[in-house]
Formats: C-alpha cells, sequence, structure tokens
C-alpha cells in the first residue's frame, strides 16, 4: 500500500542554485533506489526566517510531494539530518488527511444538492442566483436576539 | 466595601458592587455571536503551508489565538493549532517574538 508523504526542507541561504538542485537530486536518487515516485516538486525560492536558525536568517523551501512507503522517508529523514546545507526538514504523511478532506467535501456538496432538490430547484447552483445565504444569515439574527433577551 | 474597593480589585469589584445589581440585568452586554471562520468559509484543509492563512490567529506574541477571542469550533482549532506548529518547526510562523 502506497502512502503520500509531503517533505519540506529548507536550505541554507549559502547554498548556490546547482547545490540546491543537487539536493533534489539525492533525494530524487534515494526515492528511486528504494521504490517510489516524486508526485510533484516545488520550489518556493528563498525567504525570510520567523526566527534565526543558527545564524541564518533566511533559507530556501523546496516542497517535495513523495509517493512510497515508511522505509523509503525514513532513509530520506536519517540523509536529511545528516547534510548539513539542509538546516531544517519536516516529513508529513497527507494521504489519510487528503481522504478525509475529499469525503466530508463530497458529502457537503452531495447534502447541499439534496436540499436544493428538495426546494424544487436543480441540483447545482445557477450563475444567476446571488442571494442563497440569506436564509442561514437570518437564522444566527434569531439566535443573537435569544442571547439579548438571556 | 470601599475597602474592598481600594485593594487592587480594579474596575471588577467596582463593576460588581455598584452596576451588576440592577442595571447589569436590563442591559446586558451586546456581544457579536463568534462564528468559526473555517467552517463558515468552508476551508476543510488547514495547511501549514499557508502562512496568509495562519497569520491572523497567531497574534503579536506569536502565541495561538484561543477559542474563546477567534470564535473557532474545537475541531478546527485543533488542526489550526497542528498547522500552526508544523509552520513554526519550518520557521514560517515564530515561536516567540523577543
Amino acid at each position: 500500500m502506497s502512502r503520500k508523504y509531503e517533505l519540506v526542507y529548507v536550505v541554507s541561504p549559502e547554498a548556490s542554485d546547482e547545490q540546491v538542485a543537487d539536493l533534489h537530486k539525492q533525494v530524487e536518487a534515494i526515492v528511486q533506489r528504494i521504490g517510489g515516485s516524486i508526485e510533484k516538486t516545488d520550489n518556493w525560492g528563498r525567504r525570510k526566517l520567523a526566527y534565526e536558525i543558527g545564524r541564518h536568517k533566511e533559507g530556501t523551501y523546496v516542497v517535495e510531494v513523495i509517493d512510497g512507503g515508511g522505509e523509503l522517508m525514513k532513509e530520506i529523514d536519517r540523509r536529511l539530518k545528516v547534510t548539513d546545507l539542509v538546516i531544517r526538514h519536516l516529513i508529513v504523511r497527507v494521504d489519510e488527511e487528503q481522504g478525509v478532506v475529499e469525503r466530508t467535501r463530497a458529502r457537503r456538496t452531495e447534502s447541499s444538492r439534496r436540499r436544493r432538490v428538495a426546494r424544487g430547484l436543480p441540483p447545482d447552483r445557477q450563475p444567476g442566483e446571488g442571494q442563497r445565504g440569506e436564509v442561514d444569515d437570518d437564522r444566527d439574527d434569531r439566535f443573537d436576539m435569544g442571547e439579548e433577551l438571556r | 466595601m470601599n475597602g474592598k474597593k481600594s485593594f487592587g480589585g480594579g474596575g471588577r469589584g467596582k463593576t460588581s458592587s455598584n452596576q451588576q445589581g440592577k442595571d447589569g440585568q436590563r442591559r446586558p452586554m451586546f456581544r457579536r455571536r463568534k462564528v468559526c471562520k473555517f467552517c463558515a468559509d468552508k476551508i476543510d484543509d488547514i495547511n501549514y503551508k499557508d502562512v496568509r492563512m495562519l497569520m491572523p490567529f497567531v497574534p503579536e506574541r506569536a502565541k495561538v489565538l484561543p477559542r474563546r477571542i477567534s470564535g473557532t469550533c474545537a475541531l478546527h482549532q485543533r488542526k489550526l493549532r497542528t498547522a500552526i506548529m508544523r509552520a513554526r518547526q519550518l520557521a514560517l510562523i515564530p515561536y516567540t517574538t523577543e
């Protein structure tokens, strides 16, 4: 069963672009060696750090989305820990979270469609409809009054 | 009563003895009902990489804004907290200020 992980690492500001690219290649090599795939790579470029790490005030952020097993991530974690050029890194498993997000989103659209059909409207929102939120707002106001009276 | 007032009980003691007896019940402070921002905007995914979204919940001292102030629901406050902790580790958000 394949899992999906997100890896973010912060490279020291002294590193040149080639060194950053080199680091990416190293990660790629590990991924290929142990069996997995890189789904996406995103270089945020140089960013100011919120606090100093060592004596660094900025760093280059690289995000990679990796498909693979726990052993693979363990190896990457170990390698990044010993790499001096990487000043901070974080590995997060994202597949479960993503599944939950997708399910809630699907459930919400589903239930809103059902409600719309029950009200005799077409299941999807029409482009001209603007005032849909009003009913909800009204109920909120009444709630406010109730609290005021108490 | 006066003796009590002079001991730094502050404004609080004053209100309880003078106002709340009669006025307090007639005119309670009007408070807007707070709504969880994430529920209202239907944001399901509180991501640690989205600093712009997290920043309003990290006030000046870089602490996590409490639920009683932001009005965030328990579920989303929990997710927000993990997101902030992750962002802090990556130096996207400070742990403290000075």
